[in-house]
């Protein structure tokens, strides 16, 4: 139970404003079942740093909460008294198209950004899943990424500066806006991916890309997986340039082929995104149609611009809206070679379990993200499936992370896996940014 | 030095690779910087395990120690400025393992730069940082550094293209951190090393993406009367939504040194040169040349020449990589400021910097990567001239100072080492130079990894307070 609550709840009023904090229990706002006493929602970085201050004054705990989406990564809490709900920082603070860089506070979401930077015809290069809700201090704390991490990498390739609130209530400044920025360590990557445990990330640099002139889709029907895994191959072995190539799984498949023309169609599905001058795509379409062919698919699809984009938008989400809230999500990553033998592994598993799913691979990247309705199963059941590929996945030199399962199984399966070797430097590095435990207790790898 | 620890070093490595003679240990006093230390021991190591035994033995006697590659870096980062042990990692120069199917390759960290190219380059494959001293640099440097390159507007620095590391922590573990596979769960170590200028400890492997050749490469070399033409085509050419491969510009005093010392065909009566590579897929690649040679006579260039085939191409090139050692013609030493601004600021900048060589009466010639906004002016001295050395050091200040005014920072790639460690507060304020300490305590609790290097002296504290 939070300390002192009463006088946390004055201080936080008296800094957001008593319509911008919501005390008792919040539902809505609840991390693996449980709920936290306050959620405040600061309306400026100053008010995050007051916010941050006098929670640490009396030892609370905080969860930082964008737009929710990624809620369901990590472990659950041990403490858990404030949500430090980000959504109305929601200002672009610097958007310089002509050096192709933008700073934007925590809780712009994605979709929200995309928008401005394409008025200048500029792109941010990061599509995860569910970028109308998802925030940009949520992507870059989770590490989010999507498929044409493939061609432009992931949020440790883009970020270029960040804005921290640390545990102790000191704002502090990493990198820079220039895109070549060794002044002292890369503190960026320390924050990337760190699920709030070190501090809480209040604004975003990224660097940004010129929108394509061109885009195209090529989609593509196999009987079956190695005859897909084959042209992933010689893709990789050419000099194409894909922006993205998905492998779904039968049901994945189903769950999206009439957005990519391939209505009816059974088996595994393969989209590939091209992006570039109207050249280079034209070209791109050429090959891939030959090598999707020539690889035996059964039928192949070509989408334009104007259609892909929906058609993406769907393969993204696919895992996070293909079935009900009770579902189970697993990221797993291994070298991109495994890419197909994962998928074949995580589909066993849901088949062998009679499990409903979806499946989708980041082919070329070495991704694979299973969504299955595990339905009535017992926990004990899941667990052991999952940690049997987990264990799979790590012998395979990888990893496989829970990204949402429901609070019971939750209970029973740890998120992360291994610690790995380097695992008491990472302790030491949660000691030194927050001694007392005050930032996502528990959530994060090994119980940090 | 300890008798006991140089009698440990002996038996883990063997006699032959510790050096402890005084005209040894002068050998190892200094790198590219300006600086000297001598090192109270040189040791050669040849595994990681070797390291490990080193540092081990470091950490036990309580003695810092301190990684050297190629002796290359600009800013300091070898120089033993508190004495200790210098290791040697060049020994260990093996490529481990090139893994296709992964695209990924496993290197020692002795390895130069360029030797990792030559090897890929017969499979059709390369590895994309290349630092313009790739023929001497290390690649264990190049991860201590974060190295750049002139490639890095289109495809990044080392940070963006090494994946895993082995390390040896300071206290002698030795630790697998990343790897093959994408997103290791945990904090991205990987990421905190790369960078960490030796400070956090040594790497012994390293795991680096490697890509296919690009199917085609057109250079262009543009000719300028006027510098700031040159700066301004810059801009325009990204504004115009191309992504060349390479943006890098010389200025005529370089452009002189450049060709009385490697002949490449530049001319000598021109303000300035621009070195322009688009790379990629085929299809496009004479559409962009046409067009970046148009932009470029729209922005007063009087002259665009495209390189006809590799040989042509080579020689631009042989030109840029060996700018820093021609200029070396004009006096004996210089200084390498390495500024990063916002590219649209370069006209601005490049100006201020031509001030700053008037004021302080000093030659400043300019060669750097125009696409990063990062510049490398070359303040020209004489060593032996303690005068003109303290005017060259104010300069150089008041260069990085601008630098930081319209946006920038100090230091795009050479790293902070012992230059700049009194410049990191034009950058950063006390909570972001101590949010930089926690990292470092949480790798190396007794400070032994390289110290006193990258952070500003605590004294300089109570002054800027």
């Amino acid at each position: 139970m939070l300390p002192e609550a009463g006088g946390l709840t004055r201080r936080l009023s008296e800094v957001v404003g008593d319509e911008h904090l919501l005390s008792g229990p919040a539902a809505g706002f609840a991390v693996d079942g449980a709920a936290p006493s306050l959620v405040v929602r600061p309306g400026t970085q100053e008010q995050v740093q007051a916010v941050a201050t006098a929670c640490a004054q009396v030892g609370a705990a905080i969860a930082p909460w964008g737009g929710g989406t990624a809620v369901g990564l990590g472990n659950p809490p041990t403490r858990l008294d404030v949500v430090l709900c980000l959504d109305r920082l929601t200002r672009i603070v610097e958007f310089d198209p002509a050096n192709l860089v933008v700073s934007a506070e925590a809780g712009v979401r994605l979709a929200d950004l995309q928008q401005v930077l394409a008025a200048e015809r500029e792109f941010l290069p990061l599509d995860p899943a569910r970028m109308d809700r998802r925030t940009l201090g949520g992507a870059i704390a989770t590490n989010a990424s999507g498929p044409s991490r493939l061609l432009y990498g992931t949020a440790r390739d883009l970020v270029l500066g960040l804005r921290v609130v640390l545990p102790s209530g000191e704002r502090v400044r990493c990198g820079g806006k220039v895109i070549k920025n060794v002044s002292g360590y890369d503190m960026n990557k320390v924050f990337i991916g760190s699920l709030g445990t070190l501090g809480i990330i209040t604004e975003v640099t990224f660097k940004l890309l010129p929108a394509p002139a061109s885009r195209a889709t090529l989609a593509g029907v196999f009987a079956d997986l190695p005859q897909a895994a084959a042209v992933l191959q010689r893709t990789l072995g050419s000099f194409l340039l894909p922006e993205a190539m998905e492998l779904l799984d039968p049901q994945a498949l189903a769950a999206v082929a009439s957005d990519l023309g391939l209505e009816g169609s059974a088996g595994y599905g393969m989209a590939i995104s091209l992006a570039g001058s109207q050249e280079t795509v034209a070209r791109q379409v050429r090959d891939f149609t030959s090598l999707l062919t020539e690889g035996t698919a059964l039928r192949t699809s070509t989408l334009g611009a104007e259609a892909s984009p929906a058609a993406w938008r769907k393969i993204r989400d696919l895992p996070d809206r293909a079935i009900g809230a009770d579902r189970v999500v697993v990221k797993i990553g291994v070298p991109i070679s495994r890419t197909a033998a994962f998928l074949a592994a995580a589909e066993t598993l849901g088949r062998r379990h009679g499990w409903r799913g979806a499946i989708a691979a980041h082919a070329a990247s070495g991704v694979v993200r299973a969504a299955y309705a595990t339905g009535a199963g017992a926990p004990e059941v899941v667990r052991d499936a999952v940690e049997a590929l987990r264990r799979e996945a790590e012998a395979a030199e990888g990893s496989l992370v829970v990204e949402a399962a429901p609070p019971t199984l939750k209970r029973h399966l740890d998120a992360w896996g291994k610690t790995g070797e380097a695992f008491a430097v990472m302790r030491r590095l949660k000691a030194q940014f927050d001694p007392r435990g005050l930032m996502n207790p528990g959530r994060f790898l090994g119980g940090i | 030095m300890r008798p006991a620890l140089t009698t440990d070093l002996r038996q883990i490595v063997g006699k032959a690779n510790v050096l402890d003679a005084a005209v040894d240990l002068q050998l190892y006093s200094y790198d590219a910087y300006l600086e000297e230390r001598r090192p109270d021991a040189v040791v050669f190591a040849h595994s990681t395990d070797e390291v490990a035994g080193i540092v081990r033995a470091c950490n036990t006697h309580g003695v810092p120690f301190v990684p050297r590659g190629g002796g290359t870096n600009l800013s300091g980062g070898t120089i033993p400025v508190k004495g200790g042990v210098v290791i040697e990692m060049i020994r260990m120069n093996r490529i481990l393992e090139v893994d296709l199917p992964n695209l990924r390759a496993r290197v020692q960290p002795g390895l130069f730069n360029l030797e990792l190219g030559n090897a890929l380059a017969p499979l059709g494959y390369q590895y994309l940082p290349d630092p313009a001293s790739q023929k001497a640099a290390t690649l264990g440097g190049n991860v201590a550094e974060n190295s750049g390159g002139p490639h890095c507007f289109k495809y990044g620095v080392t940070t963006n293209h090494v994946l895993g590391l082995t390390v040896v922590l300071p206290d002698g573990e030795v630790a697998r951190i990343g790897g093959k596979a994408p997103d290791t769960p945990g904090y991205d170590l990987t990421g905190a090393f790369v960078g960490s200028e030796g400070t956090l400890g040594i790497c012994t492997e390293v795991v680096v993406r490697i890509v296919r050749l690009a199917e085609g490469v057109k250079t262009l070399l543009a000719i300028y009367d006027r510098i700031e033409a040159g700066s301004e085509t810059v801009s325009a050419i990204v504004s115009a939504g191309m992504v060349p491969a390479t943006l890098e510009m010389m200025d005529q005093p370089v452009i002189k040194a450049v060709e009385e010392s490697i002949h490449c065909g530049l001319p000598v009566d021109c303000a300035t040169v621009l070195i322009i590579e688009v790379d990629g897929l085929k299809d496009d690649l004479e559409r962009q040349a046409q067009e970046i040679a148009d932009l470029c006579r729209a922005h007063g260039a009087r002259e665009v020449r495209v390189a006809k085939d590799d040989a042509e191409r080579a020689a631009l090139w042989a030109g840029r990589r060996g700018a820093f050692g021609a200029v070396a013609r004009i006096t004996p030493s210089y200084l390498v400021c390495d500024g990063t601004v916002p590219r649209t600021a370069l006209p601005a900048v490049l100006k201020q910097v031509a001030e700053v060589g008037r004021k302080y009466d000093l030659q400043i010639p300019n060669v750097f990567h125009a696409g990063d906004g990062n510049l490398h002016p070359l303040i020209l001295f004489d060593w032996r001239n303690e005068e003109q050395k303290a005017r060259v050091m104010k300069a150089g200040m008041e260069i990085l100072e601008t630098c930081v005014a319209v946006g920038g920072t100090i230091s795009g790639e050479h790293g902070v080492g012992i230059e700049k460690m009194g410049a990191m507060r034009l950058v950063f304020g006390e909570p972001e130079i101590e949010v930089q300490r926690k990292l470092k305590r949480a790798f190396d609790p007794k400070d032994l990894a390289n110290p006193g290097k990258m952070f500003p002296a605590p004294q300089e504290v109570r002054h800027a307070a």
